[in-house]
């Protein structure tokens, strides 16, 4: 049940013809009352007769609030319990969460894990190792996008950790719509959320403003890979400025989808390699000394990877004097086994262990 | 008075025999052509007045009924030209005997004989149907060499065609040559020795050839995904006689035969993807005509830049992918083609063809890649049961100067392989492991608790489908039988598991 200062943001929040900015300045003094004056200034005047007229009647507030119910959709307001301290020392703390899931999430340790739509497969394969990994003691938060987002909930889902998936749109309009049967996954265990109303489709404003989100609730932030302009490297810049730490993968030289994150070490941000760096930085232990099977081949095979920033199979053939027929097994048993991965075009990369 | 010859119709692959009964009456002067003759059939009249005139042979004023026996089916074709004057000069009393030729030809005004195509499906069913003579058109005498147990004359003229008949010449019948010196005398044009690199796509080849399996190379612009395609007839094993009187059939039909007269390579058909559901295959209106995956009988159909085709196009081939036959209807009548042929299908990996490349940027973003390839339905794919990516480097910027394998001895080793399917498939009329159905498999592809347990990892780490895993077993038992291994050993299992990853 919600409390009356709960309905009165939610049944506030249900006009979609106030902007989110002018909902966010009504209850931005910690005064929660609803301001009659305030609108009046600030909306036109057709907008405000219907917000006038609907705002306390009993039969729109009900429609409101079983709307919402019927959608499956909880809400968690500025006021409610279940409202995570570390949002409201945000600049623009949002106003309303709507939610899907376990909202008690919000409250547990977060760590938001974020990355652009471009990642390259040898950093998704080691993002989502890392997301599974820390999926055992934080809760891993991220957005929905193809790419690392994508990764890092599969992590962590797999895993059978916790994730919090945050969107740039309404629970009613799916973006990307491929991804819907893994926003299905996330809803079951663990939790999505999103300010806005469900019918609200996704604009390109509404994703750099929805990063504030991730950066807000989550203790650090993770930058998988960025290009020189991407949304993770804004991400970035919000937890810096809420003054969490901001953890980077390292790129080469001339790599252009990880200039963002090499920009990002350079300012100060904690080189990862593994989960272990991230864990350092909390004073956490992690026990990876999980040991793998590996045939004599393979080993040869892992080990010349490892030596290379990316070998074609029939380079380690020639290399280890080997057929590629005899290659092409051992790198598929490494694949499975998640020490290598494929670049396309029969070329490979290993994975730390 | 009236007289009566034999000449043959065509319908698919099929050889009718057809009746010219022609009479001729005092009346009014009149040509008339019964039994539902085509245009081709209708027009032979002017030519036949010429050739009879030009041949020093008179033809008759008089009220002239030709009618084509059974009158129930379709005479397409020009080869009824020669039937047609024969007939008539019989007619007019200027000729006796000749009833015991079959006659096929195209007559030219000076009574020269054209060659006309389909002379192999004709001649081969008329010997079925008991026909022991025939006399067909000079240039039509290679194609005619290669059936036994026939007499058949090639004549240049309809003047001499009346003196065979006569008797006032003696001719001598064609002479039988033996298939094995037609297919010694010609070669492939290309050779896997020639494609630089490529060792895993070369591999990948030589698995689909040695079990029947259809493929699919996928990778950037220029790094010779057509070249390696155009080397998979060189490693299939040799056309036998009998494989090649078939294909022979149909290209004869379609009139694409070569000077020799039989096809004696394994046809390798390259349709352009604006090709149309009707031209792969098959159909038209009054005359019911082969399509490319037909023409590709015994051979590889090779499509280049798959996700181009028109998806409906793409989609008609399942059926005959399963099959290895297509049978086209029309209004007219249904026509059985044979299509056991190889798919071969090649694309890039993403719109901009870049993924994977060594030296350029993908500037895709995996919504893009996405749609790009499921413009290739799921089911089509299913049956491609090989998807490779090849190498993405450019063939000038391999260091390494070692020549590869020549065809001839991966040819060798796909022979071996296929030996041993054979026999083991014997009891189940099959020859590839690409046609084996759950029930084969289950008898013969076991696989022990290791196998499974790889098996079942590969498709957790790789999201691998469902469906997936059959195929998966059929090429893990292909390369098994490349190994001469008995059972499917884990090897077998991981590298036919890789050449599934292009779906991930």
């Amino acid at each position: 049940m919600y409390t009356k200062e709960e309905i009165d943001i939610i049944v506030l929040s249900s006009f979609n013809e106030i902007p989110l900015n002018i909902k966010y300045s009504l209850f931005s003094d910690g005064n929660y009352e609803y301001k009659k004056n305030k609108l009046i200034k600030t909306l036109p005047c057709g907008v405000y007769n219907k917000v006038e007229s609907n705002f306390s009647d009993r039969a729109y507030r009900q429609s409101v609030l079983d709307g919402l119910e019927k959608k499956g959709i909880k809400c968690v307001t500025s006021v409610s319990a279940d409202y995570p301290e570390t949002l409201k020392n945000i600049d623009v703390p949002p106003l309303l969460l709507y939610c899907k899931g376990d909202t008690s999430l919000l409250k547990s340790n977060c760590f938001s894990v974020v990355g652009s739509r471009r990642t390259p497969p040898d950093a998704l394969a080691h993002c989502k190792k890392l997301a599974g990994e820390l999926s055992s003691v934080f809760t891993v938060v991220t957005g929905l996008a193809e790419g690392a987002d994508t990764s890092v909930l599969e992590g962590a889902l797999a895993a059978g950790g916790k994730v919090i998936s945050v969107l740039a749109n309404g629970f009613g309009c799916v973006y990307p719509a491929c991804n819907s049967s893994l926003l299905k996954r996330v809803e079951n265990q663990g939790l999505a959320i999103t300010e806005h109303l469900p019918h609200v489709k996704p604009q390109p404003r509404f994703f750099p403003v929805r990063n504030r989100i991730i950066a807000g609730l989550s203790r650090g932030t993770l930058v998988v890979c960025a290009p020189e302009k991407s949304g993770a490297l804004i991400t970035a810049e919000y937890a810096e400025e809420y003054n969490r730490d901001v953890f980077a993968f390292p790129y080469s030289l001339g790599v252009a989808v990880g200039a963002g994150c090499n920009f990002l070490i350079k300012k100060g941000a904690k080189l990862t390699e593994n989960v272990l760096d991230i864990f350092a930085a909390y004073g956490l232990d992690f026990n990876t000394h999980e040991k793998i099977q590996l045939t004599e081949l393979e080993y040869e095979v892992y080990e010349y990877l490892k030596n290379s920033d990316k070998a074609f199979i029939f380079e380690v053939a020639e290399s280890l004097h080997k057929f590629p027929n005899e290659i092409i097994p051992a790198m598929m048993s490494l694949q499975i086994k998640g020490l290598a991965v494929g670049l396309g075009g029969n070329a490979y990369k290993a994975l730390n262990r | 008075m009236l007289s009566k010859v034999t000449g043959f119709a065509l319908i698919g692959l099929e050889g009718v025999p057809v009746e010219v009964e022609t009479d001729i009456n005092k009346g009014m002067v009149s040509y008339d052509l019964v039994g539902l003759p085509d245009a081709a059939v209708k027009e032979s009249k002017e030519r036949v007045r010429s050739a009879i005139k030009n041949s020093a042979f008179n033809f008759p004023v008089n009220k002239i009924t030709i009618n084509l026996a059974p009158a129930d089916i379709k005479k397409e074709g020009s080869h009824f030209d020669l039937p047609l004057a024969i007939s008539i000069l019989k007619a007019s009393g200027q000729l006796t005997g000749g009833q015991d030729f079959v006659l096929l030809g195209e007559l030219a005004l000076d009574g020269a004989l054209r060659p006309v195509t389909g002379i192999l499906p004709v001649l081969i069913s008329a010997r079925d149907k008991g026909f022991k003579r025939f006399i067909v058109p000079a240039t039509n005498a290679n194609e005619a060499s290669y059936i036994e147990g026939i007499e058949v004359y090639a004549l240049s003229s309809l003047k001499d065609t009346v003196k065979l008949i006569t008797g006032e010449q003696t001719f001598n019948p064609v002479q039988p040559r033996s298939f094995n010196s037609a297919q010694r005398q010609r070669s492939y044009n290309c050779d896997l020795s020639f494609v630089k690199g490529q060792k895993v796509a070369k591999r990948a080849l030589e698995i689909a050839v040695a079990g029947g399996h259809n493929i699919l190379l996928a990778g950037p612009p220029g790094t010779g995904k057509t070249m390696l395609a155009r080397c998979i007839p060189t490693i299939m094993p040799d056309l036998t006689f009998e494989e090649a009187l078939e294909v022979t059939k149909i290209h004869s039909v379609s009139g694409e035969l070569s000077d020799d007269g039989i096809v004696s390579l394994r046809p390798f058909r390259t349709p352009h993807h604006t090709a149309t559901t009707v031209s792969l295959c098959g159909g038209g209106n009054s005359k019911i005509r082969a399509g490319e995956i037909s023409k590709a009988h015994k051979g590889v159909l090779f499509l280049d830049e798959l996700p181009e085709y028109n998806r409906s196009t793409l989609e008609s081939l399942r059926q005959p992918l399963e099959d290895k036959i297509i049978t086209v209807t029309r209004a007219g009548g249904a026509v059985t083609f044979p299509a056991d042929f190889i798919l071969c299908a090649s694309m890039n990996p993403c719109p901009c063809g870049n993924y994977g490349s060594s030296y350029l940027q993908c500037s895709c973003t995996p919504a893009q890649i996405h749609k790009y390839r499921s413009k290739v339905s799921g089911p089509l794919l299913d049956r491609i049961d090989l998807q490779v990516e090849v190498d993405g480097v450019k063939y000038d910027d391999l260091s390494s100067e070692a020549v590869g394998e020549s065809s001839a001895q991966v040819k060798a080793r796909v022979e071996k392989a296929r030996a041993i399917q054979r026999e083991r498939l014997s009891r189940d009329n099959m020859t590839v492991n690409a046609n084996m159905g759950e029930r084969q498999i289950k008898s013969y592809c076991r696989l022990d608790t290791e196998c499974e347990s790889i098996l079942k990892n590969a498709f957790e780490a790789l999201h691998l489908s469902a469906r997936a895993r059959s195929r998966i077993i059929k090429v893990a038992r292909t390369i098994a039988d490349l190994d001469f291994s008995q059972n499917i050993k884990p090897h077998h299992i991981l590298e036919a598991v890789s050449y599934r990853s292009f779906e991930i």
